[in-house]
């Protein structure tokens, strides 16, 4: 199963992915319409890139009262249909991954195999790949810094 | 896309106007830099005083900002200029830009003068004016983290203390480092008393053919990810130009004294000073370098300027005064020069202590450390040499022979222009005084250029030998034009043809990217009118101002003193040719042998709406 890796010391903070991913998904150039957010601050002197980790135990699939949410070969997938967007989800992801604007809800899809995202970043500071253990565990590690970030937020 | 909103704020009557800019003139100078031109020429009135109430501020985002087109981040700001007295402009990077797209906005135009300190907060479709006493005395980086702090993640742009104190080359700020540095525009924010400019939006772009522009993006992407020069600058930024200047020896050392300087400034040595390179908005390239002493840069200009021009050695030494700079809100072009002139000017006797209050001299990094503080404080000789260039006046005829400065604006390319003489024309022509950012035909330093590439570019007549005179009309007429259609559509130079590499976003790449946002079809002709349409109204509002063939020279020493070392030494730039390639640029832009836009063409570009 292949899933979506950060590199946080290699993201410029460009946004690119945000853009591609608002763009595939909506027609529109808006990084705050994406899957993927980075949450930088120059000052602070931090560029994170922000995505669906797909948790083996996901809270947003857990907590839907409508069951919109099914896990589709490794995949958490939103179906819009079942879905009356109470955004509940987007409240109770930890990692904030799921983006609410504009009465949408977006969870990232990995865009069915083909993330745009990793396309069109520069310096591979998202990269696409088959799970492995050291990934993993890598994963898990960086879930934890965001953790940390979004304290000081 | 073509949806954004153009907000007139008239700050004396406290007043928010909110319209649209005309497709028509969209299609006739596309954005950013164009159409603040556009709008300067029409707007400001011969001889206004660019402190007064009476100027126009104009910050005006490219065609293409905010967008996924790579390198897609930059805005211009314009006003009369305080330094110079004719056009302002001056483009940035950062994020600012494409957060104000995002509140609906594509251009602001800022009249008039706030009683009290005050700056504008810009929300989805909304433009307030906010009590700005609690910023007011900030510097840069404090009053943009403070706005985070009271208002959220909003971009900023904003003035330094210099700024406030109308410090004639204060720069706009945004980030830790990106300014709109040139023309002393800073110090008409502070004329206005408007300290920030702070954004917040959720509106996106929306582009006319999405998919078409995935896939130009990616092709695009891909051509210039493919090019050496994108991953040299995305490791070392453009410290990696320094060497590449002192090694023809074309490094402005000490006041263009001398013509060579010190390797400790090489790239290699700055890299060892980064912490991380990092991007502005969609930038693909990534030539920012974060510090390791607290700041972002430094860039080429500031090692070549506050580093060799002051005759200093120590790396962290500049770094520290770049950082400073831009603290302060200072413009390190303007800086570095005019304390450089200082130092000379002190050096021979043409100015003492009497003006300066103080002993002068190159190479002492406290002295321009505590320099550049007072500047901004305007306190002591600081207050003098806040009026840059104008001190002529003060400091007598003389000292006019050693200023490094072209129609009052301070040089700001390192680079000694003796040696390429299409850098010389490019900084004695370009409409904001001497800029390399307006033409520099950098292609000049590549001497191993094939002549058929150099043909396709600059049509043919143009030798590759730098020190020729022969074409090089050519070669900054190309620069010039090309150059001001890439700061119209908001896409920074470093991926722009020409610049720093032959290949890179031409007109037909330009062609592409406007049709996939906009629909609009173009054809690479159309978009070279633009660029030229631009060059014209700029010439235009500076003949306005009494900007004719007297003023498109160059500093007497470059004219009259050889350089003394490595490759360049001997050469100067000879007043005979080089008037001949000014007559021969002149006729290439159509404007007549005084430099002036002859009157049919005045009349039409003023029928333009």
């Amino acid at each position: 199963m292949k899933y979506l890796y950060v590199y946080p010391e290699k993201c410029t903070g460009c946004r690119e992915c945000s853009i591609a991913c608002s763009l595939t998904k909506f027609g529109e150039c808006n990084p705050k319409k994406a899957a993927i957010n980075i949450v930088r601050d120059e000052f602070n002197r931090y560029e994170f890139p922000i995505v669906c980790f797909q948790c083996d135990d996901p809270v947003c699939l857990k907590f839907c009262h409508q069951n919109a949410y099914e896990i589709k070969d490794g995949v958490i997938i939103r179906d819009e249909d079942r879905c009356i967007g109470c955004r509940l989800c987007a409240v109770l992801c930890p990692y904030n991954a799921v983006t609410t604007i504009d009465d949408e809800i977006i969870k990232c899809d990995l865009c069915g195999g083909d993330p745009m995202c990793v396309k069109y970043c520069s310096t591979e500071a998202i990269q696409y790949l088959d799970e492995t253990e050291e990934l993993e565990k890598r994963r898990k590690k960086m879930a934890e810094r965001f953790l940390e970030i979004n304290k000081g937020l | 896309m073509l949806d954004k909103k153009l907000g007139i704020i008239d700050l004396s009557k406290k007043k928010v106007t909110i319209k649209q800019t005309h497709n028509s003139l969209k299609k006739l100078f596309l954005g950013g830099r164009g159409l603040n031109s556009y709008y300067l020429y029409k707007m400001i009135k011969p001889n206004t005083d660019p402190l007064s109430p009476n100027n126009v501020l104009i910050f005006g985002t490219g065609f293409l900002t905010g967008t996924l087109v790579p390198n897609s981040s930059r805005f211009n700001v314009s006003a009369k200029s305080p330094e110079t007295g004719i056009l302002g402009d001056s483009n940035c990077g950062g994020y600012f830009a494409a957060e104000l797209r995002y509140t609906g906005f594509d251009r602001l135009i800022i009249q008039g003068k706030s009683k009290k300190p005050c700056y504008l907060y810009i929300t989805d479709n909304n433009i307030e004016i906010k009590d700005a006493n609690d910023y007011w005395g900030m510097n840069t980086t404090d009053v943009q983290q403070n706005l985070r702090k009271d208002l959220g993640h909003v971009e900023t742009a904003c003035c330094g203390v210099a700024g406030e104190n109308l410090v004639r080359f204060a720069c706009v700020r945004t980030g830790v480092k990106n300014a709109a540095g040139r023309c002393g525009l800073g110090a008409v924010m502070g004329s206005k008393n408007l300290k920030a400019i702070a954004a917040r939006g959720t509106q996106g772009i929306k582009v006319v053919h999405p998919e078409e522009m995935l896939e130009t993006v990616e092709q695009l992407k891909e051509y210039i990810m493919n090019s050496k020069i994108t991953s040299i600058l995305g490791t070392v930024g453009t410290p990696l130009l320094y060497e590449v200047s002192n090694t023809l020896g074309a490094i402005r050392t000490k006041n263009s004294q001398l013509n060579a300087w010190s390797d400790s400034l090489n790239a290699e040595v700055i890299e060892t000073f980064v912490d991380k390179m990092i991007g502005c908005s969609s930038c693909i390239v990534h030539c920012r370098h974060r510090n390791k002493l607290g700041g972002e840069g430094p860039e080429y200009t500031a090692l070549g300027l506050l580093g060799a021009n002051l005759g200093i050695k120590d790396p962290a030494h500049v770094i520290e005064l770049s950082n400073i700079c831009n603290e302060l809100g200072l413009d390190i072009s303007s800086s570095g020069t005019i304390l450089g002139w200082a130092f000379e000017l002190y050096e021979k006797g043409i100015i003492d202590k009497k003006i300066t209050g103080e002993e002068l001299h190159f190479g002492d990094f406290e002295l321009v450390k505590s320099l550049l503080y007072k500047i901004s404080r305007r306190e002591d000789f600081g207050n003098i040499l806040a009026e840059s260039t104008r001190n002529v006046k003060r400091f007598g005829k003389a000292s006019e022979d050693y200023l490094i400065a072209v129609k009052g604006l301070p040089q700001s390319d390192p680079h000694d222009v003796r040696y390429i003489k299409a850098f010389a024309l490019g900084i004695a022509t370009s409409s904001r005084g001497a800029d390399h950012l307006r033409s520099r035909p950098t292609l000049e330093i590549f001497l191993n250029l094939p002549q058929e590439v150099r043909d396709r570019i600059y049509g043919k007549g143009v030798p590759g030998d730098p020190t020729s005179y022969k074409g090089k009309e050519k070669t900054v007429y190309f620069s010039d034009n090309i150059f001001a259609t890439i700061d119209s559509l908001g896409i920074c130079k470093f991926i722009c043809h020409g610049f720093n590499s032959p290949h890179f976003v031409d007109y037909t790449w330009m062609k592409k990217l406007i049709h996939c946002a906009s629909d609009w079809t173009f054809k690479e002709k159309d978009i070279q009118e633009v660029g030229k349409r631009i060059i014209d109204i700029e010439r235009m509002f500076n003949n306005r101002e009494g900007i004719s063939r007297k003023d498109d020279t160059l500093p007497k020493r470059y004219f009259d003193d050889p350089m003394p070392l490595k490759i360049a030494k001997g050469h100067h730039i000879d007043r005979k040719e080089f008037d001949n390639l000014l007559s021969r640029y002149y006729k290439l832009r159509g404007w007549d042998n005084d430099g002036q836009v002859k009157k049919e063409r005045v009349k039409e570009m003023e029928a333009l709406t």
